[in-house]
């Protein structure tokens, strides 16, 4: 059962995550990939349905950029409608985890 | 799994899509494995983190489907968004096959006597002024011509219920996507080893 919440806590999470990390700078899917299953142990393989939605969707968009080290890689950025998405579920996010945060120190 | 069982199942679930969303999404994949090598790190372990093959395929199949009907309302698109949903699990298909089966029996009901009565309205035009309908030939006319337009605005009407009635049900599906159920397994699993 906390298995199950701690999944859903995450699938909400996720897009989230993605369109910070992608506000900060440009990424490619790996780099993303690497950085949410380390910090919020997620399954790498789960980026790239995500990603396709997020395209679909139109917040983020991409573009081709030679590597050192081989083929070219396939970078994600935020378009407008990507970054207005993302102001707006961060404020949702913040306000909806203060809320919680308040219970949950009213119950200790 | 080595790389080439999971490119291999990853493949066999893609059957069937456009070959140059297929090509994307291989490359998407084999670029993980190219990334993750020059990392350094263990093919098993990459293919253990990314998930089951299969599933990632469904929720792939599922995003294209989507995608599809976004871009082009019609019956087929409408009716693959729909299978692709249905397709991920995310709703109980025992449930929501009798209530799907009732409003889609009920559009095509109502649907078919939409067309009826457009017919109708067309032989009451052409017919009518010769019959000696009550209010001679002009009213028949007349009211051939508002049987036909009253049947196409409904028609229209019916349309828009039908694609907001399959928006919703994407809409349902997307919100309740395992997106992150079956690629989290695995790799739970894998870090008990």
């Amino acid at each position: 059962m906390p298995e199950a919440i701690e999944i859903q806590l995450k699938k909400g999470a996720l897009e989230l995550c993605v369109l910070a990390l992608l506000s900060q700078h440009d990424s490619y899917a790996y780099e993303i990939a690497s950085q949410l299953s380390d910090s919020i142990g997620m399954g790498e393989g789960t980026i790239y349905p995500l990603m396709r939605r997020l395209q679909t969707d139109r917040l983020v968009e991409t573009y081709l950029v030679e590597s050192p080290s081989g083929p070219s890689r396939k970078y994600y950025r935020l378009t407008d409608a990507g970054k207005t998405s993302f102001t707006s579920q961060k404020s949702a996010w913040n306000s909806f985890a203060g809320a919680v945060e308040t219970i949950l120190g009213g119950a200790k | 799994m080595t790389r080439q069982a999971f490119m291999a199942r990853l493949m066999e679930g893609l059957r069937g899509l456009p070959p140059t969303v297929q090509a994307e999404i291989i490359a998407d994949y084999n670029n993980h494995f190219n990334e993750a090598a020059a990392a350094g790190r263990n093919e098993a372990d990459v293919a253990t983190g990314l998930g089951d093959p299969g599933r990632l395929a469904r929720e792939l199949r599922a995003e294209v489907g989507l995608k599809r009907w976004e871009e082009q309302r019609s019956a087929s698109s409408g009716a693959s968004a729909i299978f692709a949903v249905l397709g991920l699990g995310a709703i109980d298909i025992l449930v929501l096959l009798p209530i799907l089966m009732g409003i889609g029996s009920a559009i095509f009901g109502i649907g078919v006597a939409v067309i009826a009565l457009f017919f109708v309205g067309g032989v009451i035009f052409a017919a009518g002024p010769f019959t000696g309908l009550p209010g001679g030939p002009a009213a028949a006319i007349l009211a051939g011509i508002g049987l036909m337009t009253g049947a196409a605005s409904l028609g229209a009407v019916l349309s828009i219920v039908t694609v907001g009635l399959v928006n919703g049900l994407v809409w349902y599906g997307r919100l309740h996507f395992q997106l992150l159920k079956p690629a989290l397994e695995p790799q739970s699993v894998g870090g008990l080893q």
